[in-house]
């Protein structure tokens, strides 16, 4: 320490040579003072502070960026995946309600009637909560459009078809075969780019909040790099030891590392659970209720169509293989009962895959009964009131995966809350660990200029 | 001194850092509102094609043979349930109920009354005649509703015992099965909307025209000079026809009636310009059984049952014509 006292400030008048100075002469000088010990400390505090103050700023921002994401994940993406995916099924209900409440002699049931219109409004509600949540510029909002533009045109060759089968004219089941083909045609391929659209944005978004923060640990990893070396550094130029404010800074530098890594893998774990044991079955089990309700009208319209229904019969094998396989034990089904996370959810696909079986016996009944002339048979076990219609089996499938999407729904909600849980405080905690580790270099650094003056 | 001004400098280079961050993550949201321009096209039938596909292949033969020539009744009819031993009429009165294909989906021809869920119409009708005929009782029937294009199958493979479905008779399906003597003279003609001021086809050169795909009626409208649109079902016309998308629906009058007693502003106009004789067909294998039917539909006709069965049905058409003339072979 003696040694190094003579080598103290930079003489003043030096400073103040007037001259313009050449290029080498200029870079002479401004380095001169760090080749001094107490420039040189300073410098590597200014660097230290600026490192630690980049940390802090980076770390903070990142964190405040990645909880909105999280809470985007929850409030918004994932709510429009919800709403899209209600919309869907919806307009999918309304259409395989409308035929079934056509059936019947043209006074509908009241239960039907209450349904269809529990539909419109359902996916009128949808509809409104999606245009709000959709980005403008994607292709989800030009199917918002689509359907918005739609709906009431579809609800109202319900009506007119409504109004028909009352008076008993045929005309009533053309309006309806027409409204059901805007639906299928156009509502329904729209409202299933939608629910695409919405799902793609969760996943984007989740895939934003799950990143991994590196350049703010990267940058809290150099701070702590630099601090080590200025300790190193300073112990080889003042035979001391221990700096208390440098060892302080040091350790608020690993936990803030520890901290930050940790809540980004905590969240990133949530999220990922979020996807695979709710939203990725929820789609796969929406994809199979919606895939039910498609088969129910067709089974439906087959019969409204009086003998003309062979299209859709045809549909509905092509639709009922897709749910439960060629054989009733594969399909979505099949994946529903493989991919599920728990034995609620087991058991309510069990139940869906018992009563698709039912179901399918049913309609092979129901399409004897129809071939050979007894339509009104055909007719009562379609839509009427016994245990053993395909209305009764069919509202118990419907029932068992609503109460699946219900469950996984709730799982995805409470792992993106938990998401957004691991990641609550850590602002605050950057910058009180910032503000630990600038003090405590400054601190540090500051006692050994001063030692030089 | 020199210290502060490095370190000063230093802090101002993060704040602007900081500052840019900050910025970014609040930018301002003046972009446009979007712009999705929907059409309003009215909405289509499933399988609507406008313009239709015309058929090729050959028109109907007509020259060969006369179509509406069948078996004439041999001597009186047999009284009922009292059938000679060993006929088609003897099996039908032992089975005890006659099998008849109808259609359910032709309007005021053969269709379910809404109300009952029974089958009705001027052919169930007709039907239920030949069954009193057999049993002197017309609800000893079971009906098959049938598609167009199965007509002449359930008959040869014995599925029905006859068909009465709006089926022209011509040379071609003589040579598959049998036909009674005619029991209603159909022909194309024209629907449109009451005071559209078209009187006939020849009103409708270069307007759209609706038919069912893949009929003759498609053909026929598209030598006239119109511009024909075709759907699946024969309902679907009319829908077409009450949203504007079409001026007129052109086939035989059998189905017009339908359609025109579904909409009271639309109405049949001007003259037929095809001929469709109607008659029941019948295996080829039972001619005793064509023969008998020949022999109910004498009756009916000149019993008045004819006349009141379009009368209770056909009206649309305007006033009942006379019955079609029974003609034979011989």
């Amino acid at each position: 320490m003696g040694s190094h006292g003579s080598a103290v400030a930079v003489p003043p008048g030096r400073l103040a040579v007037p001259s313009p100075p050449r290029p080498p002469d200029l870079l002479r000088r401004m380095t001169t003072p760090l080749r001094r010990t107490p420039g040189r400390f300073t410098a590597i505090l200014a660097g230290v502070v600026v490192l630690g103050l980049l940390t802090g700023v980076v770390a903070f921002v990142g964190v405040r960026q990645r909880a909105d994401l999280v809470r985007g994940v929850t409030a918004r993406s994932g709510e429009l995946a919800v709403a899209a995916q209600s919309l869907y099924r919806a307009l999918s209900d309304a259409d395989a309600t409308a035929a079934s409440a056509f059936l019947s002699n043209g006074l509908e049931p009241p239960a039907l009637r209450d349904r269809y219109q529990r539909d419109l409004a359902d996916a009128a509600s949808a509809l409104t909560v999606v245009s709000a949540a959709i980005s403008d510029d994607s292709r989800g909002a030009a199917a918002v459009a689509r359907i918005t533009a739609r709906l009431p045109v579809y609800s109202g060759l319900v009506e007119t078809a409504r109004t028909y089968n009352r008076q008993g004219l045929p005309l009533g089941v053309a309006y309806l075969q027409e409204a059901s083909g805007l639906m299928r045609d156009e509502l329904l391929p729209a409202a299933q780019e939608l629910y695409g659209t919405a799902s793609t944005e969760l996943d984007e978004a989740r895939d934003r909040a799950a990143g991994f923060p590196w350049v703010a640990v990267l940058l809290a990893v150099l701070t702590l790099a630099a601090l080590v070396l200025t300790q190193v550094h300073l112990t080889r130029r003042t035979n001391r030891l221990l700096n208390v404010g440098l060892l302080v800074g040091t350790g608020a530098t690993i936990l803030l590392v520890a901290w930050l890594t940790g809540s980004a893998l905590v969240a990133a774990g949530n999220l990922r659970d979020s996807r695979d044991e709710g939203s990725a079955q929820v789609n796969l089990l929406a994809e199979a209720r919606i895939a039910g309700l498609q088969a129910r009208a067709d089974e439906a319209l087959t019969l409204v169509a009086r003998g003309n229904g062979t299209a859709f019969e045809e549909n509905y094998g092509v639709v009922m293989e897709q749910l439960a396989g060629a054989d009733g034990s594969g399909g979505l089904l099949a994946r529903a009962r493989e991919a599920a996370p728990d034995d609620t959810t087991r058991q309510a696909v069990e139940a869906a895959i018992a009563r698709s079986k039912e179901w399918s016996a049913a309609h092979r009944n129901v399409r004897t009964l129809d071939d050979s002339g007894e339509y009104a048979k055909a007719v009562a076990a379609t839509v009427g009131t016994g245990e053993q219609t395909t209305a009764a089996i069919f509202n118990q499938f419907d029932e068992a995966l609503a109460l699946a999407i219900t469950h996984n729904g709730d799982r995805f909600e409470r792992e993106a809350v938990s998401a957004g849980r691991a990641l609550t405080g850590v602002d605050i905690g950057i910058v009180g660990l910032s503000l630990v580790l600038l003090v405590g270099a400054a601190v540090g650094m500051q006692r050994r200029i001063v030692e030089y003056r | 001194m020199r210290h502060q001004h490095l370190a000063g400098r230093l802090l101002a280079g993060v704040l602007v850092v900081v500052a840019t961050v900050g910025l970014a993550g609040c930018g301002t949201d003046d972009q446009a509102l979007p712009d999705n321009q929907i059409g309003a096209d009215p909405p289509r039938p499933v399988g609507m094609q406008d313009p239709a596909v015309i058929p090729t292949g050959p028109a109907a033969s007509s020259g060969s043979c006369n179509p509406r020539a069948s078996l004439r009744p041999s001597g009186a009819l047999p009284r009922p349930r009292q059938m000679p031993s060993g006929t088609a009429m003897a099996k039908i009165v032992q089975r005890g109920r006659l099998i008849v294909g109808v259609d359910q989906n032709n309007y005021q021809f053969g269709f379910r009354d809404p109300l009952t869920g029974q089958l009705t119409g001027f052919d169930v009708d007709i039907a239920r005649e030949i069954a009193r005929g057999l049993f002197g009782d017309p609800g000893r029937i079971q009906f098959r509703a049938i598609s167009s294009a199965d007509r002449i199958t359930v008959v040869k493979d014995g599925t029905v015992d006859m068909v009465v479905r709006t089926m022209t008779m011509n040379c071609e399906r003589w040579q598959e099965v049998n036909f009674s003597t005619e029991y209603f003279t159909a022909g194309q003609r024209v629907l449109v909307t009451r005071g559209s001021g078209v009187q006939a086809i020849d009103d409708l050169r270069g307007k759209k025209v609706c038919a069912a795909a893949g009929s003759t009626s498609i053909r026929n409208i598209a030598e006239k000079g119109t511009v024909p649109v075709s759907v699946v079902n024969w309902t679907d016309c009319l829908v077409l026809l009450q949203q504007n998308q079409v001026v007129a629906v052109s086939t035989d009058d059998s189905i017009l009636v339908g359609l025109a007693a579904q909409d009271p502003n639309t109405e049949v106009v001007g003259p037929r310009f095809s001929d469709e004789p109607y008659g029941v067909a019948i295996s080829r294998e039972s001619p005793e059984l064509v023969q008998f039917v020949n022999g109910v539909l004498a009756k009916i006709r000149s019993d008045g049952t004819w006349t009141r069965l379009y009368t209770r049905w056909l009206t649309s058409l305007g006033p009942a014509p006379a019955p079609p003339v029974a003609r034979y072979r011989d």
